[in-house]
């Protein structure tokens, strides 16, 4: 009896329209901006000439080139503060006995799930100027013994933010997972901290230097904070510059604008291609949970109980005391040391909220797009995963490389040449006003986020399971189907907590592309914010803060599941 | 019905040729063994049999159909040619219970309801695995995850089966067992059958013939007895059995098939039959089965060459001392039932037992 055949060859097609799809969404973007840095005026008027001026004009701006050099503070700052913060917290919870070492390492990666925005609006309602404990310290100071709106407190605030990264890659890291190398030095005669700072941070260079490139490369693009704190203080940076002169209708600046994007789009490749060498240098993937066991740690002996103060201290001044005062802003008229909170108490916040129709839209918009657009993303991205680890597909390394490509392209530049890109292409320009805008640019921006969920977990189910499908009679498709996709559930529900939460807190690309009708909490959070609306914002942020903690929660206890290590 | 033929069958590995334009015939209901050291091209062969892996040139048949032709390029992907392979990781779908694995391949086929429920019960009982229908693979021990798998692969009747390595995953006492298991089966299923195998034993226990593998090449091919007893050369010779090896020159030119004789460095001569024709002071290689040599002087007998051997260690293996011997030709190896008496003996080595090889340079 021969197999009965289901078609001959009917992957052909679907695996070239997947590939199809990831190119056309990949490059979307990507071409009208390249396209607007090399004519003269802007894309959507006619008899465009090719010119270099842009880029002659945009290097002629004594204005760029402040926006660059404080690009580049800002970064280098961020960088360092993160990796100190973030190795520091390494060492000492994955390598010392201080106690509660697990439950303070969860609570560092905080920051992670929250996005950058929110964490600073938290600040803000701490530190700012009328922030909670400024007003508490006005008495014994006579001026603010901080200010948020320098590169300095910018920088602090996406340390803060960015450390869980350096923390993850350094606790996953062999200098932290195999304790033999350190018993070695002990056992020849190394005290603690020699042993620490020859042998345990040594071994560490590696995730730190790792870590440093990518933090410093999501630093480069970040808008958030400089767009909170840099905009009053007039600081600007790339991310900041390209937001106002395209929403500020300059018309005739599309082309430095653009070329500018062009510019932060070139050095974010440089970085990302320097990433994949180093992890090319080290691991190629980097397995994060590491040992059942736990080595036996360094004694800190005396210096236990300063050690968990020092990580409270941190934890609570850091994270916990300005995200408790964002909720608790939320749930008050009014914030302030002078008054007992119980008098302000208020549900307005939230009863503004519904009766603010674009605020309305946005909720119900961020919900739609992270449960409907996750999805979507979520079967994109395994359809790739599977086409590029478990197909005959001829170009699957190549299609790998596209789909992952959009790692280099920052969420501002992809936000602004979505923007283009409707402008360019006739007719579409009413898409701007749906959903759809915003699921189609985020699922573009956030391809490698999901891959890298899916990927690893894909690369562990043994090929003798598709083998074995195949050669008892089931095509390539009924393969993927019936025995990898079910077999990738674990995968794919990780990819879609994963999407979902990125989803839900995207705001950088939104920026750009929101309109009415396709506002998103983002987006409305940060309106209100510069309206001077801080009650509505954070509720949004609490709103946000809930969401998001109750997925997590949920992909950890139900699924089992383990986001971000 | 069901002949399978490799004509000429090529695959290259950037510059390592893994299979070396091998050509083989298995005659239907034939049970044929690929037996060879790790990277002798057995997996890539079956590999390239089941449609798993494309080789580079050649031809691959079985009965009317064609499953691969360099000339016209032909390929037919694996899910088209109704092969059976039990993969050596037994590759049971984890997600799937005993029931749904054995019944996904005919689900493919569109078999279904009553006849589907047949064949399962009928499948599962002839593996002795009934009892266990509903447990998932994880739940089962190794030799039932290899039951299951054979089950699996059994029930939508595959022109041709395949083994990889089947027994290589259990342990040595289980081993034994499905051996024998395997051994009982192949005579009621009558399956021309393609089994890839490091082992030795394995390979001559079940099979009707052997095909001895060697760095992409076939060494040799034959029935176990022959393969065993008149190797093709040392390779095989050692690879097959335990074997030791003596050497020396030729005294005088041979005949293939005569019985020549190899003069050892301390002058010592052995009979034995030369395996191909041999010249007059050609490098020569006597290999003997420890089996066929005696020890001491006292048992030795006619037909047979005496040669002056030292002990060099002795190692009880439970039921058998294990002895090497130093000879002028080299160190014999073998068993015997009592510890060596005294330090230097005689070795008896008949005349009629060993096979001269001429070295190849």
């Amino acid at each position: 009896m021969r197999a009965v055949s289901t078609g001959r060859g009917r992957e052909a097609p679907i695996q070239y329209g997947l590939a199809l799809l990831t190119v056309v969404l990949v490059a979307a973007p990507l071409i009208p901006i390249l396209y607007q840095a090399v004519i003269d005026r802007p894309l959507y008027d006619s008899g465009q000439q090719f010119t270099l001026n842009n880029f002659v004009e945009l290097a002629g701006t004594g204005e760029f080139i402040t926006v660059l050099i404080n690009t580049f503070l800002f970064a280098i700052a961020t960088t360092v503060i993160a990796q100190v913060l973030g190795t520091g917290a390494a060492v000492l919870i994955g390598r010392t006995d201080m106690p509660y070492a697990r439950l303070i390492g969860e609570m560092f990666l905080w920051p992670i799930y929250v996005s950058a925005l929110i964490l600073s609006f938290g600040w803000y309602a701490m530190y700012g100027p009328s922030g909670y404990l400024t007003l508490l310290l006005s008495p014994v100071f006579e001026e603010s013994p901080w200010d948020l709106y320098t590169l300095t407190g910018m920088a602090v605030m996406a340390g803060v933010s960015l450390a869980p990264v350096a923390f993850l890659y350094c606790t996953a890291s062999a200098g932290i997972a195999d304790p033999a190398l350190e018993e070695a030095a002990r056992v020849s005669g190394a005290g603690t901290m020699r042993t620490l700072v020859r042998i345990t941070l040594p071994l560490l260079k590696p995730a730190i230097f790792y870590s440093a490139v990518l933090n410093f490369t999501v630093a480069l693009e970040l808008l958030s904070i400089p767009l909170v704190f840099g905009g009053p203080a007039n600081i600007e940076v790339l991310s900041t510059f390209l937001l106002r002169n395209v929403i500020g209708v300059r018309q005739s600046g599309q082309g430095t604008v653009a070329t500018a994007a062009v510019f932060l789009l070139v050095i974010v490749c440089v970085l990302v291609w320097l990433q994949a060498r180093l992890l090319g240098n080290t691991r190629r993937y980097e397995t994060l949970g590491g040992k059942a066991t736990r080595p036996r740690p360094f004694a800190l002996n005396a210096l236990r109980i300063p050690a968990f103060l020092l990580a409270c201290t941190y934890l609570l001044f850091a994270v916990m005391l300005p995200l408790g005062t964002l909720i608790l802003r939320a749930f008050t008229s009014f914030l302030s040391p002078l008054v007992p909170v119980s008098e302000v108490l208020t549900f307005d916040n939230f009863t503004g909220l519904l009766a603010f129709d674009v605020a309305h839209r946005s909720i119900v918009n961020s919900f739609l797009i992270s449960i409907i657009g996750g999805a979507l993303a979520t079967l994109l991205v395994a359809s790739i995963a599977i086409v590029c680890h478990r197909s005959e597909f001829p170009f699957r390394k190549a299609l790998q490389y596209i789909a992952l490509f959009p790692r280099a392209v920052p969420g501002v530049v992809a936000g602004l040449g979505f923007f283009y890109a409707l402008t360019m292409i006739p007719g579409i320009g009413g898409i701007r006003n749906t959903i759809w805008i915003m699921i189609i640019a985020f699922t573009m921006h956030l391809i490698p986020a999901g891959f890298g969920a899916v990927a690893p977990i894909l690369l562990q189910i043994s090929p003798d399971l598709d083998r074995a499908a195949r050669v008892k009679g089931a095509d390539w498709l009924t393969t993927s189907r019936r025995i990898v996709l079910p077999l990738m559930k674990p995968a794919l529900v990780a990819c879609y907590t994963i999407l979902f939460i990125a989803f839900f807190k995207e705001y950088s690309t939104a920026m750009f592309l929101f309109a009415p009708g396709s506002e998103v909490i983002g987006t409305t959070q940060l309106n209100l914010w510069t309206g001077g609306e801080m009650g509505q914002a954070a509720a949004l942020a609490a709103i946000q803060i809930a969401v998001i903690g109750t997925c997590v929660g949920v992909a950890r206890t139900v699924f089992g599941v383990r986001l971000y290590g | 019905m069901a002949e399978l033929i490799l004509t000429n069958l090529l695959r290259r590995f950037g510059p390592v040729i893994a299979v070396n334009g091998i050509s083989l015939t298995v005659a239907d209901g034939e049970f044929v063994s690929l037996l060879g050291p790790s990277g002798c091209g057995k997996s890539t062969t079956l590999a390239a049999i089941a449609g798993l892996d494309r080789p580079d040139g050649g031809r691959i048949q079985l009965g009317p159909h064609t499953f691969y032709d360099s000339d016209s390029g032909l390929f037919v992907p694996p899910e088209r040619r109704n092969c059976g392979l039990v993969f050596q990781s037994y590759a049971l779908w984890p997600h799937m219970t005993v029931r749904q694995n054995v019944a996904f391949p005919l689900d493919l086929r569109k078999i279904k309801g009553a006849e589907a429920q047949r064949r399962i019960e009928e499948v599962l009982s002839l593996v002795e695995m009934v009892s266990f229908t509903d447990r998932y693979p994880h739940q089962l021990s190794g030799g039932q995850q290899q039951r299951v798998a054979l089950a699996r692969t059994l029930v939508y009747q595959p022109e041709l089966l395949l083994l990889d390595e089947p027994l290589s995953n259990l342990d040595a006492k289980l081993r034994d067992r499905a051996r024998a298991w395997l051994a009982e089966l192949r005579h009621r299923l009558k399956l021309t059958t393609i089994y890839v195998t490091h082992d030795q034993i394995e390979a001559l226990a079940l099979s009707d013939r052997v095909v001895v593998m060697n760095g992409g090449n076939i060494a040799q091919i034959g029935t176990p007895q022959e393969i065993y007893e008149d190797p093709a050369d040392p390779f095989v010779a050692d690879f097959i059995g335990t074997m030791n090896f003596l050497k020396g020159e030729a005294e005088a030119d041979a005949a293939g098939g005569a019985t020549a004789r190899m003069r050892l460095p301390d002058g010592g001569v052995v009979q034995a039959r030369a395996h191909g024709p041999l010249r007059r002071g050609d490098r020569l290689t006597l290999a003997l089965r420890p089996e066929q040599l005696r020890v001491g002087s006292e048992a030795a007998g006619a037909g047979g060459t005496s040669v002056s051997a030292k002990v060099v260690t002795s190692a009880y293996v439970g039921g058998a001392y294990q002895v090497a011997y130093a000879t002028a030709g080299g160190t014999m190896r073998l068993d015997q039932p009592m510890p060596p008496d005294g330090e230097v003996t005689t070795l008896w080595v008949p005349d009629d037992g060993g096979i001269l090889f001429r070295e190849t340079t």
